[in-house]
């Protein structure tokens, strides 16, 4: 039995989903990244399955998913040292206590 | 011929010289002036013994010039100047009495320092008078009249520096002025009716003329003539006109420039027969002049008021000539009037000097210090009177006949009953100066001033004889007057005469006046107050000047007013404008200023600084915009 295609994409979407709300509302610092990284992973998935479903010869998919797992690997690793430089500066990694930008 | 020109021409030479030299040449040069009178006299003279040499009669031409000066309405403007027998005996008149005159002044105003200049206005004068004699064009006539207009002001105001004077000289030209309106009148009528100011021209083709040109001009013509020859009611500027040089007076108050008003009505009088009631009004105006001024000449104290008033009264008996049809008579009568009128101020001028007063009380007894002052005076007298055969009976007595001949009863009666009045007072004016005992102050003229005077006093006696002459000379057949009107005119003049002595001329004897004006204090009172026509004119002017403030205020109060009040109404504007600018514009411009920073206030809140509060927004907005571009797709693919 194979799976459809829609069901992979209905797999990302709620993953992408739910890596939306915890971006949306999570207070740490740290748990936003991992939101982040969630909805890149449901992005990379529709791309899979987009590619192995129309294009399998070519897997551009895969391809393209590697590069972005490379890409995602050191965003991640800059924003952890973000974190860890904001948690030195002000003792906090709350996102609603670092409202310096106020206006 | 046209040597003649000169004759006008040599006195306007030395008007001309004598402006422009200054004060001190000029008071060394009078003789020049008395010289080139004497000249023209003389040529004058030799014009009159060339017309009776030609033998021409009536308007008949001897000599004719003409000149362009100008265009006017694209053809040219023709002046010209005529001898006719009438323009010759009239020149030869003027230019005599002018001589005698000049040669008298050089004695009376040898003292004054501006006696150059009275000179030259004099000759100014005697230019002006002889170039309207001989003048054949109303347009030239009327400069004429004008320029004597000017010579009487500046004659009249010689000593401006007095009060008296000027107001005088004042009177004189604005009442002439307002005669002059009629001339204008009469020369517009006459350039519309027939484009020339020719008097030929105007005399022929006046029957052809439309009835309002006739009366324009004829009225126009007269009423200019009542304002030079002082006619009542223009007749007052000539009493007060004695303030100038008693020379001048006798020149152009009593001989001349009077004189001209009539002249120039028996030069027209063809047009003016054209108009009945103008006929008629200038005998009534005649009558009237010659009864209103004789009554207040017989009150009069001042000698040179006395003759100043019988000049008016004669002035009258000519105009009534006039309206009987005859030029003769008038101009006869005009003629021998210069003679001795001028005679009789020339010996006024010389018993003021004698006695410095001009009042006749302070007068008396002077007949024997002034043995040739008196004789002549008292041919002039007479010859005033109508005594025979003295020239101004002859006169007179054409002016009677006339009258009765033209069957003017009323007219008739007015001359005779004046000319009693004449005879009266003249005879008061002798006797009061003449008569009573010796006064030892006064001496005799010296002769340049007493040399004239004779010559006068003979042409006053003899001109008479020349009455024949004269109206031959004018077309009509002399007769000599006949023997009831001889009788007439002694009867007249010896009443006034005989009243005269009655009441002045019998020393102790003579009539208490003072009784008198008690007595008949209504009468006295309307005569010593000239029948009030000062008070009236003085009214006039008055009210004049009432009208004049009036406007002025009203141009204060209402015309100012409203300009003010525009201003006002403006700054108001403007204020309003100001208000405007500051609360509404700038209002705005705050307001909007305002709106942006509430604006701004309220928009900056929702920069929290917190990322969470910008990722949901985000959010939000990516959905909104999915959502409606599904559903526009929808709604386009029609679901």
């Amino acid at each position: 039995m194979t799976v459809p295609l829609n069901a992979y994409l209905i797999l990302a979407a709620v993953l992408f989903t739910i890596g939306l709300y915890g971006a949306l509302s999570r207070k740490g610092a740290v748990l936003v990244l991992m939101s982040l990284e969630l909805m890149s992973m449901a992005v990379t998935i529709n791309l899979v399955a987009f590619s192995s479903f129309v294009t399998p010869i070519d897997m551009t998919g895969q391809f393209f998913t590697i590069f972005a797992m490379v890409v995602s690997a050191a965003e991640v690793a800059i924003g952890l040292a973000l974190v860890v430089a904001i948690f030195r500066t002000t003792a906090t990694i709350e996102l609603d206590d670092l409202d310096e930008l106020k206006g | 011929m046209n040597w003649l020109v000169l004759i006008p021409m040599l006195p306007l030479a030395v008007f001309v010289v004598f402006l422009v030299l200054p004060r001190a040449v000029r008071n060394r040069l009078l003789l020049v002036s008395v010289v080139a009178m004497l000249a023209s006299t003389v040529l004058s003279v030799a014009a009159l013994w060339q017309i009776l040499q030609v033998g021409a009669t009536g308007a008949g031409e001897v000599w004719r010039l003409s000149f362009a000066i100008g265009v006017l309405d694209g053809q040219a403007l023709q002046l010209s100047l005529a001898l006719t027998p009438l323009s010759a005996v009239m020149v030869a008149v003027v230019s005599t009495v002018a001589s005698c005159v000049q040669v008298y002044s050089l004695a009376y105003m040898r003292d004054e320092s501006r006696r150059g200049w009275y000179f030259a206005v004099l000759s100014l004068f005697t230019a002006a008078m002889l170039g309207l004699v001989l003048g054949s064009n109303l347009l030239l006539i009327f400069a004429a009249w004008e320029m004597m207009g000017l010579c009487s002001y500046l004659l009249i105001g010689f000593w401006w520096e007095n009060e008296e004077p000027r107001q005088a000289s004042i009177k004189a030209f604005l009442t002439t002025r307002i005669g002059d309106l009629g001339f204008m009148l009469a020369l517009f009528a006459c350039y519309s009716e027939i484009g020339t100011f020719d008097l030929p021209t105007v005399l022929e083709t006046a029957p052809t003329w439309s009835s309002t040109g006739i009366v324009l001009a004829a009225v126009g013509l007269l009423w200019a003539a009542m304002g030079k020859s002082a006619q009542v009611p223009l007749h007052a500027w000539l009493p007060d006109a004695m303030a100038g040089p008693t020379p001048a007076s006798a020149l152009i108050h009593a001989a001349t420039m009077v004189a001209a008003g009539i002249l120039v009505l028996g030069r027209t009088l063809p047009l003016l027969e054209l108009v009945p009631f103008v006929m008629i009004a200038m005998r009534a105006i005649g009558v009237i002049t010659a009864l209103v001024a004789a009554l207040i000449a017989m009150v009069q104290y001042d000698i040179k008021r006395v003759l100043a008033y019988s000049t008016i009264s004669q002035l009258g008996l000519m105009m009534v000539a006039l309206g009987a049809g005859s030029v003769a008579d008038s101009l006869f009568h005009l003629s021998t009037h210069a003679f001795f009128k001028s005679l009789l101020f020339l010996g006024s001028g010389v018993v003021i000097h004698a006695v410095h007063s001009q009042d006749m009380r302070d007068m008396g007894g002077l007949g024997r210090s002034m043995p040739i002052s008196s004789v002549a005076f008292l041919i002039g007298t007479l010859a005033l009177a109508g005594v025979p055969p003295l020239s101004g009976f002859f006169s007179k007595d054409g002016i009677i006949a006339a009258l009765i001949r033209e069957q003017h009863w009323l007219a008739l009666a007015g001359v005779l009953l004046a000319s009693v009045l004449t005879a009266f007072y003249m005879a008061r004016l002798w006797f009061r100066v003449f008569a009573g005992p010796a006064n030892e102050r006064a001496h005799e003229g010296e002769p340049l001033m007493v040399g004239p005077m004779v010559l006068l006093a003979t042409l006053s006696a003899i001109a008479g004889a020349a009455a024949v002459m004269f109206a031959e000379l004018l077309g009509h057949n002399g007769h000599w007057p006949t023997l009831q009107l001889v009788a007439l005119s002694v009867g007249i003049a010896g009443l006034g005469i005989a009243a005269g002595w009655f009441f002045f001329g019998r020393g102790e004897r003579n009539v208490n006046t003072d009784k008198l004006k008690v007595q008949f204090a209504p009468g006295y009172t309307l005569l010593i107050n000239k029948f009030y026509f000062d008070h009236l004119y003085a009214g006039v002017v008055r009210g004049f000047f009432v009208t004049a403030d009036a406007l002025a205020r009203f141009d204060r109060v209402v015309i100012d007013g409203v300009v003010n009040g525009i201003a006002t109404l403006y700054h108001g504007l403007c204020q309003l404008s100001w208000v405007f600018d500051a609360r509404v514009v700038d209002g705005a411009v705050n307001g909007v200023a305002q709106l942006a920073s509430v604006v701004g206030l309220r928009a900056r809140q929702i920069q929290t600084g917190q990322t969470q509060l910008y990722q949901r927004l985000i959010t939000a907005a990516i959905v909104v915009a999915l959502a409606a571009y599904v559903g526009f797709d929808l709604i386009g693919k029609g679901i």
